[in-house]
């Protein structure tokens, strides 16, 4: 476990790394200067080619995706596929209903999940960083094992539980998995940014009479927002992203994300390229989007998170 | 109630939900993956009953699981390797302060930010044997002579391709761990070591490859576990075909296609054990170097 000492250095080092000032590491001669453009330009080709490839597609008609040599611009440029997933002008309407239903699904369930981890963990992260209790360094320690442990050790176990409660293919089962699954990690963040918070704030707030409950609520929390931020932008992240456990948990369009919903297309084989490249960046567009305009606060909750 | 036994009891009141969560839908079920893995568990052909180890002779008598356990070795060394070497590069490469540094960090996070599921339909399309840009781009600078089916064919390149792929998805982990560490070294180190002459390479492995070693462990383990639970990729780039097939993937056939619980119970211990004990070990060997450094 970390010391005091070390949420410093990590609190200081995430700064550095979100705000970016302070790294003048390495000298810039033309030469180098050049080499570093050439290596920048790779890597942003490296994370970017494969998602304008798919953007590429899904904006091609379907002779112009399937040719060779391939196009690397869509010619000609064409919403059709677009139409198609999300059903407007009435095209495509088995997919798209499909499609707009896993994706309410996977806001639901995703949405839930976040709120639920990140109340659970704030109370729990704050007790642990904060209060005194008898067994807290166990309950602490064993609960930041279980992010050693591979999610699917309780795959299994957590369908036949869900299985026995009739709770199969309902948003509930989903949601108490996510749930289990990420409050380690919630808790581990949010731990971490309190003890980046000064004591004597809530010492403050005990002088003039407010009980831990009201220092939590009414000092801790609006200092930790960043924190919380990261918490929650996180466990939305990644229980978007989650497949496998949807995909034995869920069993028709009433329950499956999105997910689940793309891979069965790609199962089809008989869905155009052009159209299952539009329902990919349809399904991968929130967290795009989300993952862009909230880049701070995951690479800050990945940092702090990581650092063990 | 009075006060302060109101005030004794908040803490076990604020973490009774997490408690409750944790213990019935992690310890518990961890519990009964290892008790069960002794057991015959068959929900369509009862009953259940006691085998010992019967489980994992069966495992290990089937050439299928056995050829699985190696592709998934091959699938953590190429994940390791690729994502830490490569998280380290970005991560030095983006160490100098840049006006650009918050945009492309932006950019370099997104492949971690979207689901694998997506991810690996994308890249099933740029594998196509017929209509795929990598055999298109190759074949235009002549790396290829002809247009090749990629997967399915050759067990090891299809591993990599695989691979490659949550390769793209997990290195910005790495270089996020890796940037943390490389920001927190005092610049005045740089400093003097280029007033004694040094360039950069020299400063990287003296100044900032010691430095960085905590990180790298970090990154390594992340990597580990992810890469040994790969699922998600090969489900959606191989299906469930035995060539390249991994052991997340024989353990949801075993256990959702089979119907065989009792054995998919024990691959899931074989596998959350060889989980622990890599990770340990990747941490001891790691933390050790810097101690000694």
């Amino acid at each position: 476990m970390a010391d005091a000492g070390t949420h410093e250095r990590t609190a200081r080092a995430v700064t550095r790394v979100t705000e970016g000032p302070a790294g003048r590491a390495l000298s810039g001669r033309p030469a180098r200067a050049l080499g570093r453009i050439v290596a920048l330009a790779v890597i942003l080709l490296w994370s970017l080619f494969p998602i304008y490839w798919a953007l590429n597609t899904s904006l091609s008609t379907l002779s112009g995706s399937d040719s060779t040599p391939v196009h690397y611009f869509p010619s000609p440029l064409t919403a059709t596929s677009y139409r198609q997933a999300l059903g407007i002008g009435g095209a495509g309407a088995g997919i798209s209903s499909q499609l707009w239903r896993s994706l309410l699904n996977s806001a639901i369930e995703s949405g839930a999940a976040m709120v639920l981890t990140v109340v659970i963990a704030i109370f729990a992260a704050y007790a642990f960083a904060r209060l005194r209790f008898r067994f807290k360094r166990t309950i602490f320690v064993s609960v930041l094992a279980t992010l050693m442990l591979p999610a699917y050790a309780t795959l299994i176990p957590l369908y036949r539980i869900m299985a026995s409660l009739g709770l199969v293919n309902t948003y509930i089962a989903v949601i108490l998995v996510y749930v289990s699954g990420f409050l380690p990690l919630a808790i581990w963040i949010l731990y971490n940014y309190f003890n980046t918070i000064p004591p004597e704030l809530e010492e403050a707030a005990a002088v003039d009479g407010a009980g831990p409950v009201r220092a939590l609520l009414r000092v801790v929390i609006p200092v930790a927002a960043p924190g919380i931020a990261a918490a929650a932008i996180i466990t939305f992240l990644l229980a978007w992203a989650q497949f496998l456990f949807p995909l034995i948990l869920t069993t028709d369009i009433s329950t499956q994300p999105v997910t689940v919903i793309v891979a069965a297309l790609n199962q089809q084989r008989i869905v155009p390229f052009t159209l299952l490249m539009a329902c990919g960046v349809i399904a991968a567009a929130i967290p795009g989007i989300l993952a862009l305009v909230l880049n701070r606060y995951i690479v800050q909750g990945i940092t702090a998170g990581s650092i063990k | 109630m009075n006060a302060s036994f109101r005030r004794r009891m908040l803490p076990y009141v604020l973490i009774s939900p997490l408690v409750v969560f944790i213990g019935a839908l992690s310890f518990v079920p961890t519990a009964d993956t290892t008790i069960e893995a002794f057991f015959r568990v068959m929900p369509l052909d009862p009953p259940t009953r006691f085998i010992g180890l019967g489980n994992f002779r069966e495992l290990f008598t089937d050439p299928v699981i056995r050829e699985s356990w190696v592709n998934t070795a091959v699938y953590v060394a190429i994940g390791v390797v690729l994502s830490v070497v490569f998280g380290t590069a970005i991560a030095v490469a983006l160490q100098r302060r840049s006006r650009f540094r918050g945009v492309i960090l932006a950019i370099i996070v997104l492949p971690w930010a979207l689901p694998a599921v997506v991810e690996a339909v994308i890249w099933s399309w740029i594998y196509n044997p017929t209509f795929g840009v990598m055999n298109s781009a190759l074949h235009s600078v002549h790396a290829i002579g002809g247009y090749h089916v990629w997967l399915g064919l050759d067990r090891w390149l299809t591993i990599l391709l695989i691979e490659i792929v949550q390769v793209w998805q997990i290195t910005p982990l790495s270089v996020l761990i890796i940037l943390a560490a490389l920001q927190s070294i005092q610049p005045t180190l740089y400093e003097a070591a280029r007033v004694d002459g040094a360039g950069p390479v020299a400063m990287f492995r003296r100044i900032s490859l010691p430095l960085i070693r905590p990180a790298i462990a970090i990154a390594t383990v992340e990597a580990l576990v992810l890469s040994l639970n790969i699922f998600d990729q090969v489900y959606i780039l191989n299906g469930i075909a035995p060539l390249g097939s991994s052991i997340m993937l024989q353990t949801y056939v075993t256990t959702f296609t089979d119907l065989n619980f009792g054995g998919g119970y024990a691959l899931s211990l074989l596998v959350t054990l060889a989980t622990a004990a890599l990770s340990m070990a990747a941490l001891a060997l790691l933390y050790r170097r810097v101690e000694a450094a």
